[in-house]
């Protein structure tokens, strides 16, 4: 044969075998993507292999689609209002693979009748429910409640809105630590995602908050949907990252 | 093999061949082109007479089950257990998971039968219930935006009419019948003629049970003659009447005002007008007046590029 033809031949046997390879790393893919879908939501992290394929898929669509307001760190974006997913602090439901998914795929306060959108941070300022003193006493409250330098007199008095005029406590709990079944915040673990600074909080209080997170269901699929929240929960929870670390 | 070896001297690279082979006129003018054609339509010709998807025949994964190829979400199906049993998913039992699964798929069994049956033309209430839907998305990106104060100082300023104070009223409603109404036989000129004569006996001082008795005046009904809020007296005696209390003062009587139900006279006995509420005692219903402005604006919005999109045609002699 001709030299060019031992080319062409080479070259069709190495066309051959990369399509081979391909198809098989494809359905391989398809495997473990159905897989990681029929695995109860609560057992996925048992399965190191199910984690590390949720990682690879899910780190480029985090990059792509959550990074924007949870931070390419998922620290969160306190401009935002957008959580830190890296905390141990939930707005809503425990942080379990099933509550993150959820979350994801209805979205909060997105407009749709499954997302989280029981109630909101009234604009007690804005709206003239409480006076410009009475929310910096509440402000000071909030310091105290989180062992942080603050003023005694002014906190006391917060302490009476908070249980009085302000209400607060119907939502954040009589012992202020929140309750997820509103997404209302726990108020006694110093984590602020919309800033934690006195200014921030006298904000918060003045002008409310009602932050929105999109229903990603029909925008992402049921698989990457699920490779996301597996790839929060892992890296949220300290005591998962040894499954993280087995995947690799 | 000396032979050979000048015939390989001489014959071109097999680029080169290649290069001089595509260069032919007739390959470049008429084959290639032609290839191209044919494979073009090929292409266009495979994804028209691509074949329908067939059904599936098992639940994929992520579902609990599929209704006629409709599929109800595995996580769905976890919380409206949980829900209904108020209990985690894990800790309940087959028969749970089992009764809320046939009630899940009952649901969505109407639902598709609800669709057959065309309910969302048929039946009002699941027509404004998708319209509210709707409005729902459009609107949940606007409420993450918070008023400033400035915002809702604005809305107040350029809204001022609406935000007032108190503001009562002390009026009596005085009907004249007319025309067979409520056994009236008299025309409407006639009660008119009477009215005007009773307006000028009660500017006059006369009492107002002197007045009712000699001309035929009734009680309306409309309101109980006693001090009532504005905005009540406004609602009983409806826009019209309204208009003409508010330019009485205390003691005055207004010029005869005909109705479908006759000719009406109010005597104001006392009267305090509403005052303009500042910015700061009305702050929640700005603020609520403003995120309803938002929201119907957006709503609005929707509409506008809905129609642009639609083709909307009326019949002959309708207008909109």
């Amino acid at each position: 044969m001709l030299r060019w033809q031992w080319v062409a031949a080479a070259l069709i046997v190495a066309l051959a075998a990369g399509a081979v390879a391909a198809a098989r790393a494809h359905g391989e893919r398809e495997r473990l993507a159905r897989r990681l879908l029929a695995t109860p939501p609560g057992e996925v992290v048992e399965h190191p292999t199910l984690v590390r394929f949720a990682f690879t898929e899910a780190r480029p669509l985090f990059a792509q689609h959550c990074a924007v307001c949870h931070g390419a760190d998922m620290r969160g974006t306190v401009a935002l209002g957008a959580p830190d997913l890296r905390d141990s602090v939930w707005l809503y439901g425990d942080g379990s693979v099933y509550d993150i998914e959820r979350t994801i795929l209805f979205g909060v306060r997105s407009g749709q009748s499954k997302s989280h959108n029981v109630t909101d941070m009234p604009a007690f300022g804005a709206r003239g429910m409480l006076s410009d003193e009475q929310i910096r006493d509440v402000v000071q409250y909030l310091l105290k409640l989180n062992a942080r330098p603050h003023q005694a007199e002014a906190a006391e008095d917060g302490r009476v809105v908070f249980y009085g005029k302000g209400d607060c406590f119907d939502c954040h709990a009589s012992d202020a630590r929140g309750d997820s079944d509103y997404g209302a915040p726990d108020l006694t673990v110093n984590v602020w995602d919309s800033g934690g600074d006195p200014d921030s909080l006298y904000r918060s209080i003045y002008y409310g908050r009602h932050r929105i997170m999109p229903a990603w269901l029909g925008t992402l699929s049921l698989e990457q949907i699920r490779a996301l929240a597996v790839y929060i929960h892992v890296l949220s929870h300290p005591a998962r990252r040894g499954s993280q670390a087995a995947a690799g | 093999m000396a032979q050979s070896e000048s015939i390989q001297a001489t014959r071109p690279r097999f680029g080169a061949r290649l290069v001089r082979t595509l260069a032919h006129p007739r390959l470049a003018t008429t084959v290639l082109p032609a290839c191209g054609v044919v494979l073009g339509l090929a292409a266009a010709g495979a994804s028209l007479f691509r074949p329908v998807a067939r059904p599936l025949t098992s639940v994929p994964p992520g579902y609990v089950a599929l209704v006629d190829q409709k599929g109800v979400l595995m996580s769905d199906f976890i919380a409206q257990t949980q829900s209904e049993t108020g209990a985690d998913f894990a800790d309940t039992s087959p028969q749970e998971r089992r009764r809320v699964l046939r009630e899940m798929i009952d649901q969505e069994l109407l639902v598709q039968r609800a669709l057959v049956l065309d309910l969302p033309e048929t039946t009002t209430e699941v027509r404004e219930t998708m319209a509210s839907a709707v409005n729902a998305q459009v609107e949940a990106p606007l409420l993450a935006l918070e008023p400033t104060d400035a915002q809702l100082r604005a809305f107040y300023d350029a809204h001022r009419a609406r935000y007032t104070l108190g503001g009562t009223m002390t009026v009596h409603d005085l009907l004249l019948h007319f025309g067979g109404y409520a056994d009236a036989d008299q025309t409407l000129a006639q009660a008119e003629v009477d009215a005007a004569e009773a307006v000028y006996q009660l500017r006059s001082g006369a009492p107002i049970d002197y007045v009712m008795e000699h001309y035929g005046f009734v009680d309306s009904g409309r309101v109980d003659n006693t001090e009532q809020l504005e905005f009540a007296a406004k609602l009983h005696l409806g826009a019209k009447l309204y208009q003409v209390a508010t330019t009485l003062g205390d003691g005055e009587v207004s010029d005869p005002v005909a109705m479908a139900d006759g000719v009406h006279v109010l005597v104001m006995d006392r009267r305090r007008p509403p005052r303009p509420a500042d910015f700061d005692s009305v702050r929640n219903t700005v603020y609520s007046d403003y995120r309803a402005a938002e929201s119907a604006r957006a709503r609005a919005e929707n509409l506008r590029i809905l129609r642009s999109q639609a083709r909307i045609l009326l019949a002959p002699g309708q207008s909109e």
